[in-house]
């Protein structure tokens, strides 16, 4: 088996991990509908990108706008990505978590993730519009050489050891007295209330925690690719986590690791292996990454505007 | 200053366009308790279908009736095939709009392999120009205008005068009372779907015929500026959704003359997000909905 497609294949697994645990932190124990995941995992990855991003008026990457550019080495990106979806958490947290019934605050949600990818494709100057970034630097690429087997294998190391530090900060939480606060209130808000918890700050919490750890899925998926555009957060892409959560079992920890592994990973590397058989020979599927990531962005994303599924890589082919 | 009396123009065109398209949500939400997600998609498929006939060499206004009429059996499906069934199992509301935003996606992606995703506009002439003062509309324009307010006098006269209309009522307010009373609860939800899938799959044609052109990623922005006009009004009241469509339609086209037609619903939804903030009770409110408002 081809080494990139097996580490890639790892990495978006560690990613999908990531932003499932998240995602079952909030819907899973604490029964809020987070329609909107997968902006906190944009915001993580916008932050991480213009964070280890040169300014946009260096000479490699004046094709693109971008605020900030500050140049930062590893480690910072991935924690800023986690900020940034937790400082994103505070303000959509406040909006709709304090007084809507859940249909609507799932509503509010949903309508938020659409709205937020409508902004950020029309503001260019801000992100750099439809097109998003591109050439975000990969961590460590100046150490290793990023091309080279063994800084696939250390990528596949980083995303481990993230995926084994949110394992045990999620585990931590659920198995708390804390986390059975969360379950009580998920499964009877009222009768939690009457015993003295408060809904209103126990959400926000877990909105605010879920939101650092999509965060940083984001940053580790936005160094990886190293490219980030509004056609990657589409509002189905919250749905297929929403799936893998669903079927691995909602508040379950490891459910939401084997839904992980079973939805946005198995089912379309199925998927994808039934198209490779099909037209074999000819599709680049064991190519893995991106070939995208080395141009800029535009006509090889525009291909799929508009699929459930994410594409796992800008092939720039058309959906066979 | 001309470019706001022309904006006022386009206003009010698309006001006449989300009110048909926020009566039906509305309408839906109220009577059925669904909050039905797949309404969007719906009116790009009803869309599709006048497009389809368009190009065959059809009039778009009888297109418009297809879409109508498409829109309406296929509501009426969904809820028989999908919603229904749900609805009896006791499926909570979160889990409905889980439901239907899952039928949204199916509807889109089906119609991906059927019309692909490119964009595709109707060819029908816009027709001459009427001037009234600074405010320039089409033929065309006119023409959903009157469709609009003939169809609100409509849903009125339906609503107040009608023994269906009553029925409604009375389903929306209290279902297993008005069973009790003898009312037949269930044609009265199936009509409820045709009435507003026809309202759906109509408002469907004229969005798409009032922009420019339109996509199966279509569906989202239209769901939003319904959902927000209705949610404006207050949501189930029909009168509320008309409200806020007058609000929606005119702060958009206005917003876009004073700033950048990008932003037209990211617009809709700032006024969204403020009547959350400022008056969720109005949100919550579900007791009298379909209550004649005033």
């Amino acid at each position: 088996m081809n080494t990139y497609y097996a580490t890639n294949l790892l990495v978006y697994a560690g990613v999908d991990i990531i932003a499932c645990l998240a995602l079952n932190l909030q819907f899973g124990v604490s029964g809020i509908t987070n329609f909107a995941l997968i902006v906190f995992q944009a915001a993580g990855a916008y932050a991480a990108a213009v964070l280890s991003m040169p300014p946009s008026s260096s000479p490699d990457y004046s094709f693109q706008l971008y605020v900030g550019g500050y140049n930062l080495p590893f480690p910072i990106p991935w924690l800023g990505g986690a900020l940034a979806g937790a400082a994103l958490a505070i303000p959509v947290g406040l909006v709709v978590l304090r007084k809507l019934r859940s249909d609507y605050q799932a509503i509010a949600l949903l309508v938020t993730s659409i709205i937020a990818n409508t902004v950020i494709t029309n503001a260019r100057t801000f992100l750099n519009g439809a097109a998003g970034l591109a050439l975000i630097p990969q961590p460590l690429d100046t150490q290793i050489d990023p091309r080279s087997d063994t800084y696939s294998y250390f990528f596949v190391g980083l995303t481990a050891v993230a995926v084994a530090v949110v394992w045990m900060i999620a585990a931590r939480i659920v198995n708390s007295p804390y986390g059975r606060t969360l379950r009580a209130m998920r499964d009877h808000e009222l009768a939690a209330t009457a015993l003295g918890k408060n809904p209103v700050q126990l959400k926000m919490t877990v909105f605010i925690v879920g939101g650092a750890i999509a965060g940083l899925s984001g940053a580790i998926l936005a160094g990886y690719i190293t490219a980030w555009a509004p056609s990657e957060w589409l509002y189905p892409e919250t749905i297929i986590l929403f799936a893998a959560v669903i079927v691995g079992g909602r508040g379950n920890n490891l459910g939401a690791i084997l839904g992980a592994l079973l939805v946005p990973v198995g089912f379309e590397e199925v998927t994808r292996l039934l198209a490779a058989a099909r037209l074999r020979g000819r599709t680049g599927w064991l190519t893995g990454r991106c070939s995208s990531q080395r141009t800029s962005t535009g006509a090889s994303r525009a291909c799929r505007p508009w699929t459930a599924f994410r594409s796992r890589c800008h092939e720039g082919r058309s959906p066979a | 200053m001309t470019i706001f009396e022309a904006a006022f123009g386009f206003g009010l065109v698309s006001m006449s366009v989300i009110a048909i398209a926020a009566v039906g949500f509305t309408m839906q939400f109220g009577i059925t308790n669904m909050i039905n997600l797949a309404y969007g998609e719906v009116m790009v498929s009803s869309a599709y279908v006048a497009y389809s006939l368009n190009r065959a060499g059809v009039s778009i206004w009888i297109g418009m009736i297809a879409g109508g009429i498409f829109g309406a059996v296929f509501s009426f499906l969904l809820n028989r095939v999908v919603y229904a069934p749900f609805q009896r199992k006791g499926t909570s509301y979160l889990g409905m709009v889980i439901v239907s935003l899952a039928i949204s996606l199916m509807i889109a992606n089906i119609l991906l392999p059927i019309v692909s995703y490119n964009s595709v506009s109707y060819a029908e002439h816009a027709g001459s120009i009427i001037r009234f003062g600074g405010v320039v509309l089409t033929v065309n324009q006119m023409i959903i205008i009157v469709l609009a307010v003939a169809l609100m006098v409509g849903i009125h006269a339906l609503l107040r005068y009608t023994r269906l209309g009553k029925a409604m009522r009375a389903t929306a307010a209290n279902p297993s009372l008005a069973r009790n009373c003898g009312i037949p609860t269930q044609r009265v939800i199936d009509m409820v779907w045709l009435i507003t899938g026809a309202l759906c799959g109509v408002a469907g044609v004229v969005a798409a015929l009032n922009s420019d052109s339109f996509a199966i990623a279509s569906g989202g922005g239209f769901l939003i500026t319904a959902l927000a006009a209705a949610v404006l009004g207050g949501a189930g009241q029909p009168y509320g959704a008309m409200i806020g469509a007058v609000i929606i339609g005119l702060m958009t086209e206005l917003t876009a003359a004073a700033w950048s037609a990008e932003y037209k619903e990211v617009v809709a939804f700032a006024i969204l997000v403020l009547v959350m903030v400022l008056r969720p009770q109005g949100l919550l409110a579900k007791r009298g909905a379909l209550a004649a408002a005033g």
